[in-house]
């Protein structure tokens, strides 16, 4: 399978880890990534005309003809919307207009189902089943929104799938499509700290081993924020939050520096020694 | 005072004319997770654009609590856009010139992506609390989680496509 790979901007700074994540994972499952040409942001949730949101997400389309993979569901969400958009004829003009490369349509796909896809068929590759690892399972918002993406934007399975495909328990998670808080960080930062919190706190109650995401940005508000929230709230939580490509990826058996690990906030390696227990109690 | 026809207008134009069926039902406000913080309700909100109260729906903190994550968007039953109306409403805020913080934000992260074509996380950041210090306590200590896992970059990036960037954003952004 050949991709082109939209990293996203957080894959240079903050979301280092998703994209390190990312490329030795598809690699270890035969997937080849093209790095997409001069790609531009997205817009993310902070360009509020439309038509210049679809436009930036537009000229990302327009570099490729191969399907587009990426790993953040902001990204993920607002290349969906553009491609939608630019179903209607009068966008589609407008856009091209502008563009140097024209749009002439697009494939999108998220990590995750590209992933899921492949392991689903190799389950052979699975080199660690993470037997009996409890995990909650946290979609955050635009994973699967808008409509008619990866999954339904109601009650989404396809975490849960990947979950059991890696042998690991997915727990019933009831905060598991509620947002972040993360679009808002900055200017309105108590806001967003107490959703973070309120996640957080249920994922504790629900028993989750370790929290797993799809977007850099939910990473960020439940990993890195972590210890200050508990520090502000008296409450331990003492969670490990990884990317989804890093939970696959202990799974394939890669080392944790080439799934950088090491720079998640929440050291997931207690959780990484456990699972390496298991399986060798169980072999 | 009296209703402002125009500018319940341009927010249809903007959001899309299903706005109008809008049956105040709430379920946008009961799927928000900042719901809770928000005067008016996003329910009200819309309310208030298709009464034509410009200052009401325009001077608010609602409309910088929305995350932009959707829920009530999937969820209305009338397939209206409740997130489409809060950004109209940010773009009417902008070009009535009203200021204030998240209105600073949003525009440092456009004219970054203007200039660059891409975000620099960091600097931008950087440059906001320099302006708008009160969250700088939150951002520190998430800084001092951040920069000892080597994610902190200060240098920007720049992609060679950043006229047809700014072409994207002026042209389109005028209609």
């Amino acid at each position: 399978m050949k991709l082109a790979y939209y990293p996203g901007c957080v894959s240079r700074s903050t979301g280092r880890e998703m994209d390190v994540s990312t490329r030795i994972v598809c690699a270890a499952l035969g997937i080849a990534l093209q790095a997409l040409e001069d790609w531009n942001c997205c817009g993310a949730t902070h360009v509020p005309n439309e038509l210049v949101s679809v436009g930036l997400a537009a000229r990302n389309l327009a570099q490729t003809d191969l399907p587009i993979m990426t790993s953040c569901s902001i990204c993920y969400s607002n290349l969906r919307s553009a491609a939608l958009a630019m179903e209607d004829p009068q966008v589609r003009a407008k856009v091209n207009a502008v563009l140097t490369k024209k749009y002439s349509g697009a494939q999108i796909r998220h990590a995750l189902d590209v992933i899921l896809e492949v392991l689903e068929k190799n389950a052979e590759l699975i080199a660690i089943p993470l037997k009996d690892l409890k995990v909650a399972p946290y979609y955050g918002c635009l994973l699967t929104r808008p409509k008619g993406g990866i999954d339904q934007p109601e009650f989404p399975t396809i975490l849960e799938k990947l979950i059991k495909t890696l042998q690991a328990e997915p727990l019933d998670f009831r905060l598991k499509t509620f947002c972040c808080g993360g679009p808002i960080f900055m200017p309105q930062v108590q806001a967003a700290e107490d959703i973070a919190f309120l996640i957080l706190k249920e994922a504790k109650k629900a028993g989750a081993e370790v929290i797993v995401t799809v977007c850099p940005l939910c990473h960020l508000m439940l990993d890195a924020k972590q210890k200050a929230l508990e520090q502000r709230h008296g409450e331990k939580i003492g969670i490990p939050v990884l990317y989804v490509t890093q939970l696959v990826g202990i799974a394939l058996g890669l080392e944790p520096d080439e799934l950088g690990l090491e720079m998640n906030a929440v050291s997931p390696m207690p959780m990484v020694k456990k699972a390496c227990e298991r399986m060798a109690q169980e072999a | 005072m009296a209703a402002d026809e125009e500018f319940k207008q341009e927010v249809l134009r903007l959001a899309g004319p299903e706005a109008q069926t809008c049956i105040q039902c709430g379920t946008c406000s009961a799927s928000c997770p900042t719901a809770h913080l928000m005067k008016p309700s996003i329910r009200r909100l819309v309310k208030h654009c298709l009464e034509g109260e410009k200052e009401k729906a325009l001077r608010n903190d609602t409309i910088w609590l929305c995350t932009s994550c959707q829920l009530c968007t999937v969820r209305c039953p009338r397939g209206i856009r409740p997130k489409a109306v809060v950004a109209a409403l940010k773009e009417l805020a902008e070009r009535e010139k009203i200021k204030g913080k998240d209105q600073a934000y949003e525009e440092l992260f456009q004219r970054q992506i203007k200039d660059y074509g891409r975000i620099a996380e960091i600097p931008l950041a950087g440059e906001f609390l320099l302006v708008f210090p009160q969250g700088a306590l939150q951002s520190m200590e998430l800084g001092l989680e951040l920069a000892p896992k080597g994610k902190i970059k200060l240098a920007v990036e720049k992609i060679r496509g950043r006229d047809e960037v700014r072409r994207i954003m002026e042209e389109l952004g005028k209609g």
